[in-house]
């Protein structure tokens, strides 16, 4: 049994032993537990991932004549400033308000470029009171000349994170990265052993006022994380998913733009990369213990990102050492894994950290309050407007054509029933491909006769029991203008058209007043 | 060797790949085709111990050779070693080093480029 003021005084001695996690991890498998307890006095871990709930607060001084700042942009990106009159809160995942830059320079950029000490445009307006004037301003900041700029992220280093498989037969963008069609790949995004909260899983040690490496830079964990969740199935004593969360503080006028990043998800939005590292003090064997998980004990489900649902069907379990080793087997077929987060970043900050603390530099902190470890769990948000289910709209009547019938047959069937696409089926009403008027118009400017010979084969397809948000985007993404709605037996119900979902969300929006 | 090999319109029904193979000692992989009745091109993998006769030969016969120089570049200022790119790449050009620094294979590279539209830190690039 050690205390941190113990620990500390060797720290401040020189007298200290400090391993990283992936060190002790062999020092309990060779020495044992008792002894590793003893001889080591701090663990360091480490982490350096993709962490979309992150920000800072900047106040930039005030002007003469003063301005309440009402809205403000940096560099474009729009940050929060309903916090008094000159201080504002600049978010990782706000895309640029110029669409041609969208996500690709978003809050995580301005976020780096000020740590690289970067100028930045700041465009604000105002509506002006008796006592702040003006109304609007331009001018460039930068790190340097801004009061405070403290990065405060709600929800970072996720305890365990699911790793992303995609079963669909089309490459998704996601948070977790490009997803190759038909399970063509795993990506996966916790540093595993080395991460902080699977080296202490049970908050023996990590609270409110643990000091941490945070981007370079001395932070502070605040408290829980948002979504902090403690009711996790475990499994050789850590979470199998997304768990535990820290809420974070730092000073960004200290940090080091290696160890932050902005980046962007292809296709789905800006992000930071914040590289964290906390010590653990080894207070006793239980925690000695607990820091020595290996990346083979630590259970990693792999989960379908195609369903695009809250919650996720698991594909299959597997371990940090195995997705770290290239591939997984799922059903026979070996998989190519890539993590998400850089193992070899989250390794520098377990050993800057370890030198920190050698040097003497880097003291540690006894928490205020632990964080929480059990009886927490994010419930999920309900929508007083219920999601209308695809079989719930009303659709024209079912029209169909056969592959063999004749193009003038089917451009008159369209006319007269006036429609843009007719679902082409067999004897069993199974689906065969799709024909638009565009199709027939160009068939018959080519003087083809069979509709077999023009109608599209690949098609995108409705199921009944889909929510109508989801082929909203559908339509949105394949630039359509309708799907053929497809029941569980594979056969042709109807046809949904984009036209069909605006006059229902009209409807909708008349009811809810909105 | 990799190589883009034009077809004009004459060409495309002429069997001048079959020949090759039947002829010479190369073995040929086709890594990305695109031909249609107003020819087209083909990228291929060309080794063996005939791979320069048998270049010869095609050219030759009237189809267009022009060697790859594309090359695949990351930027080390502006990759963070994430990782993300390795399981994208097709051919498995991009590897994981034993330090975890996360390294690029030149010569393995078909230039699909993939992977720099998949790098969040826009890292990578192909260039011609
Ligand atoms: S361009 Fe394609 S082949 Fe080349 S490294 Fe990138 S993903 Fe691999
Ligand atoms: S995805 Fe980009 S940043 Fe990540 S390892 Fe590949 S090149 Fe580097």
């Amino acid at each position: 049994m050690k205390t941190i003021e113990e620990i500390n005084q060797r720290i401040k001695d020189g007298d200290a032993v400090v391993v990283t996690a992936a060190e002790m991890t062999q020092i309990v498998n060779e020495n044992g537990v008792d002894k590793a307890a003893n001889d080591i006095d701090v663990v360091t871990t480490g982490t350096f991932g993709a962490m979309c709930s992150s920000g800072a607060f900047l106040n930039f001084g005030h002007t003469d004549p003063p301005i309440k700042m009402t809205k403000t942009y940096l560099n474009g990106v729009e940050a929060y400033s309903g916090i008094a009159a000159v201080d504002s809160y600049i978010g990782a995942t706000q895309p640029s308000r110029i669409p041609e830059i969208g996500i690709d320079y978003g809050g995580a950029h301005v976020i780096e470029d000020l740590i690289r000490g970067k100028d930045i445009e700041l465009i604000a307006s105002s509506y002006g009171t008796d006592c702040y004037p003006l109304t609007e301003l331009k001018t460039h900041i930068n790190i340097e000349n801004l009061n405070e700029a403290i990065m405060v992220n709600p929800r970072n280093c996720y305890q365990n994170y699911a790793a992303a498989i995609n079963t669909t037969d089309e490459t998704i963008y996601t948070y977790m990265g490009t997803l190759l069609p038909n399970m063509g790949n795993v990506s996966f995004s916790s540093a595993g052993a080395l991460s902080p909260l699977l080296n202490d899983p049970y908050f023996q040690t990590i609270g409110m006022g643990t000091k941490i490496f945070m981007c370079g830079a001395e932070g502070y964990v605040i408290g829980e994380g948002t979504q902090h969740n403690t009711e996790v199935q475990r499994k050789n004593g850590v979470p199998v998913n997304g768990a535990g969360t820290l809420m974070l503080k730092g000073d960004m006028k200290q940090m080091d733009p290696e160890y932050v990043r902005g980046a962007t998800m292809p296709k789905y939005g800006s992000t930071l990369y914040v590289g964290l590292g906390i010590p653990i003090p080894i207070l006793n064997n239980d925690i000695a213990q607990r820091t020595a998980i290996s990346d083979e004990d630590i259970v990693c489900q792999i989960m379908d990102y195609g369903t695009p649902k809250r919650s996720k069907p698991v594909v299959i379990e597997s371990n940090y050492k195995q997705l770290r080793s290239g591939s997984v087997e799922i059903d026979g077929v070996e998989i190519e894994t890539s993590p998400l987060s850089s193992y070899k970043k989250a390794l520098e900050i377990a050993l800057e950290l370890k030198s920190w603390i050698n040097k003497g530099d880097f003291l540690l902190t006894n928490p205020v309050k632990l964080l929480k470890s059990e009886g927490s769990s994010p419930r999920p948000l309900s929508i007083r407007r219920q999601t209308v289910l695809v079989n719930e709209i009303k659709s024209k009547p079912l029209i169909t054509a056969n592959p063999t019938d004749d193009i003038r047959d089917v451009a008159k069937r369209m006319v007269q029933n006036s429609i843009n696409h007719l679902p082409v089926v067999d004897a069993d009403q199974k689906l065969l491909g799709i024909v638009t008027s565009w199709d027939i118009a160009n068939a018959v400017a080519k003087g083809k006769n069979m509709l077999k010979d023009v109608m599209t084969k690949k098609v995108v397809i409705a199921r009944e029991d889909e929510p109508v948000d989801v082929i909203a985007r559908r339509i949105d993404k394949h630039e359509i203008s309708g799907l053929p709605i497809i029941s569980k037996n594979n056969r042709v119900m109807g046809m949904i058209t984009a036209e069909d979902i605006s006059r229902l969300m009209c409807a909708r929006n008349l009811k809810d007043g909105v | 060797m990799k190589a883009w090999l034009k077809f004009s319109p004459e060409m495309v029904n002429k069997a001048v790949i079959t020949d090759l193979i039947k002829n010479y000692d190369v073995s040929f992989n086709i890594l990305r085709a695109d031909i249609n009745p107003k020819g087209g091109k083909m990228l291929i993998e060309i080794n063996g111990s005939e791979a320069e006769k048998g270049i010869e030969y095609i050219e030759k016969a009237g189809i267009d050779v022009s060697p790859v120089k594309r090359v695949v570049k990351k930027d080390t200022d502006l990759c963070i070693d994430c990782g993300a790119c390795v399981s994208i790449c097709p051919v498995k050009a991009i590897v994981v080093e034993e330090d975890w620094t996360v390294d690029v294979n030149d010569t393995e590279c078909v230039g699909c480029k993939l992977c720099t539209y998949s790098c969040p830190t826009k890292a990578i690039k192909v260039v011609e």
